[in-house]
């Protein structure tokens, strides 16, 4: 039997037990309108009871206004804000007893969770174990995302303190479930209308936005934009993971990367996609980051003469970036610097040390899939750094992949992955066919691939002739899309 | 004085709010059709509610007959807020605590008398009558009157805590507890009934 068909059975047997009394009712609706209310005369008071009386009464309203607005103090003025910040955000007021007195969603995930419950007078205690029950039972604090942000604001630092503490103990206390543990950051927040404009442009709580505006003061390569469509989950993985120290932020718990895939296999992606193995490499860094607001792996390591950086995407191990430039710290092991022996990667030897050596470089700073450039690229200027330029012109090897660019590395610069992508080769063959101009005769050749509004394109440069060439190659179709022409002056 | 009214009893506080407010309205210029309208609307919950407080069967007829004399006589207080239903229903908890204010001056009259207030009224089915006593011998007076509320006049669980002046966790767990209990007792009677019918 469901609740609703016992409520229908409740209803149907308190309907037919009612009994019926409308008859008696308006009979006695109408026998009261015929009543007279006898009116009795009023006594006469004299002015000094008056006086009496007023003053009586005027003291009375005193004591009773200046008591009533304590009442009305204690009950109705909001004596602190408590948020949640999953990545549903909510905002709980309570006045000086703790009691609720409005619950706001600040943003769609925030109205899912709050549903229809309406807290207004409960206990904040209540209001916080329905509201991260519903948080538990909606999946938004799981083994995968196991994260709470909760932010106090009171005027009294000391009573934000202590209820950052309480608060901070009693969803651990929640989040220690059979499948999971939590992990919480708490803090208490003052006001800030700059913060609160921002928090309020993006949906999210001021004590969100408060912890994002800390981790892009520590970590300036991030943006509040960037960061501000990141779950709490997320941001504590990146503060974690980058190693910054978050202050005024109380946290207790390991934030969960179970839904990752993890370094191992971010590793193998990119080791993969650079054709290296394990030992081929040095200098290997990963950490956990953010990329335009995806999580990502971002891996770095040197192998022949060239540092890679790639970002591998959290979730599907896909490689979202890469980056290949000539290492300035290489030395070529049979080149050692003077009066130091040296190995491929290690030490400096800025003014002696060789560029990449051909031998050893099995892709020379070609995207991955230029799979026609020649890799036996011959030093353009050997002795020198890479960064040495030559001009324009010069006695270049066009396709060895050096540097035939004088001031310009020949560099794979952000690449991004796409499926549909035609490839570096035939996007370059297109240029060529419609420049009129070999491949050989062309410097300073620059292939960048890129994603503009979800379709792959190769931007590519070049010089011929004395004059400078960019073109735009849909890199779906390899049509040219857009190109121009000037004379290098 | 004869009427002709719909025969439908209220099952929700929001869908009919709005037709609730408007018989309101009417009734503060003396329209006893519009309370006729309300009471055909609204007695259900009223008696069900009087009941589930009072547990007397005479005492919940007096205060179903005393709530819409109230209503009558102080419609022109009404201020329409969505919420038609919790006003009556307030009206009517307000008339039974005031009878229990009474019982307990009078402590000769038998305070719960529902089991035989029913037993004489034959038009009342059987089942109707086994539904009514299991509410009133199984649940709590606190769960009793939530099941009331939420059964009957169709109150979501925060109205109820509101009209009750309860926490609203109070209202859910006591509701779930409450309809935990009918299942087992009702579900126990319903088995039975169909072995008996097989």
């Amino acid at each position: 039997m469901t609740n609703q068909e016992i409520d229908n059975k409740i209803r149907q047997a308190f309907s037919n037990a009612a009994p019926d009394v409308l008859d008696a009712v308006l009979t006695e609706c109408a026998s009261q309108e015929g009543k007279v209310i006898v009116m009795t005369e009023k006594r006469k008071v004299s002015s000094l009871k008056k006086w009496a009386v007023g003053i009586a009464a005027a003291f009375v309203l005193c004591i009773g206004g200046t008591a009533g607005f304590r009442v009305y103090q204690a009950n109705y003025t909001v004596a602190s804000t408590v948020s949640l910040d999953v990545n549903p955000s909510v905002e709980i007021t309570v006045n000086e007893k703790e009691r609720v007195l409005a619950v706001d969603a600040k943003n769609e995930d925030g109205k899912n969770i709050i549903g229809d419950m309406d807290f207004k007078g409960s206990d904040l205690d209540v209001a916080l174990n329905a509201l991260v029950g519903s948080m538990l039972k909606n999946g938004y604090l799981s083994d995968i995302a196991n994260s709470i942000l909760v932010s106090v604001d009171n005027n009294d630092p000391e009573k934000s303190a202590e209820l950052q503490a309480r608060l901070a103990e009693e969803i651990n206390k929640m989040l220690q479930t059979d499948s999971f543990s939590g992990a919480v950051l708490s803090q208490t927040i003052s006001s800030d209308s700059e913060l609160q404009k921002l928090a309020d442009k993006y949906g999210i709580t001021l004590g969100k936005a408060q912890l994002i505006q800390q981790i892009i003061s520590k970590d300036t390569r991030h943006t509040f934009e960037e960061l501000v469509s990141l779950t709490i989950n997320e941001l504590n993985l990146l503060s974690k993971s980058g190693s910054i120290t978050l202050d005024n932020v109380n946290s207790v718990g390991t934030a969960s990367d179970k839904a990752y895939i993890g370094e191992k296999k971010a590793k193998a992606a990119a080791l993969s996609h650079a054709g290296l193995s394990e030992s081929d490499i040095t200098r290997y860094t990963c950490k956990l980051d953010s990329e335009d607001g995806i999580i990502v792996y971002e891996i770095e390591f040197c192998s022949g003469g060239y540092e890679y950086e790639y970002d591998i995407h959290a979730v599907s191990g896909v490689v979202l970036k890469y980056e290949k430039e000539p290492d300035e710290d290489y030395v070529a092991p049979d080149k050692p610097a003077e009066g130091d022996v040296q190995t491929p990667d290690a030490g400096t030897t800025p003014d002696t040390e060789t560029p990449p050596d051909a031998g050893t470089t099995p892709d020379t700073g070609t995207t991955p899939d230029a799979g026609t450039t020649p890799d036996a690229g011959t030093p353009p200027d050997a002795g020198t750094t890479p960064d040495t330029s030559t001009t324009p012109g010069t006695n270049q090897v066009p396709g060895s992949n050096q540097t035939p660019n004088g001031g310009h590395h020949h560099r794979s610069e952000w690449h991004h992955q796409a499926q549909t992508c035609v490839g570096e080769t035939t996007a370059r063959n297109a240029v060529c066919a419609h420049a009129g101009i070999a491949f050989e005769n062309m410097t300073g050749y620059k292939c960048e691939q890129d994603i503009e509004d979800g379709a792959c394109i190769y931007e590519i440069e070049f010089e011929c002739d004395g004059y400078e060439y960019e073109y735009e190659v849909d890199g779906a179709t390899g049509t040219i899309l857009k190109y121009e022409k000037e004379y290098d002056d | 004085m004869i009427l002709h009214l719909p025969d439908e009893q209220e099952s929700g506080t929001n869908s009919n709010a709005g037709v609730l407010d408007s018989y309101i309205s009417r009734i503060v210029t003396g329209d006893k059709e519009a309370l006729a309208l309300l009471y055909r609307a609204t007695s259900a919950s009223v008696y069900g509610f009087a009941l589930s407080i009072l547990k007397n069967t005479q005492d919940a007829e007096d205060v179903l007959h005393d709530s819409y004399i109230a209503v009558y006589s102080s419609a022109c207080t009404y201020r329409s807020a969505g919420k038609p239903m919790a006003w009556v229903l307030t009206i009517t908890r307000n008339l039974c605590l005031q009878k229990l204010r009474e019982r307990k001056k009078m402590a000769d009259v038998l305070p719960e008398n529902w089991e035989t207030g029913l037993e004489s009224r034959r038009e009342i089915s059987e089942d109707d009558k086994l539904v009514i006593s299991e509410c009133m011998n199984r649940l709590s007076d606190m769960e009793r009157q939530i099941i009331a509320l939420h059964a009957i006049a169709g109150f979501k669980h925060r109205e109820i805590a509101d009209l009750l002046h309860i926490p609203l966790s109070t209202v859910l767990s006591k509701y779930n507890r409450a309809i935990k209990k009918l299942k087992k007792y009702l579900g126990k009677e319903s088995k039975s009934d169909d072995k008996s019918g097989n």
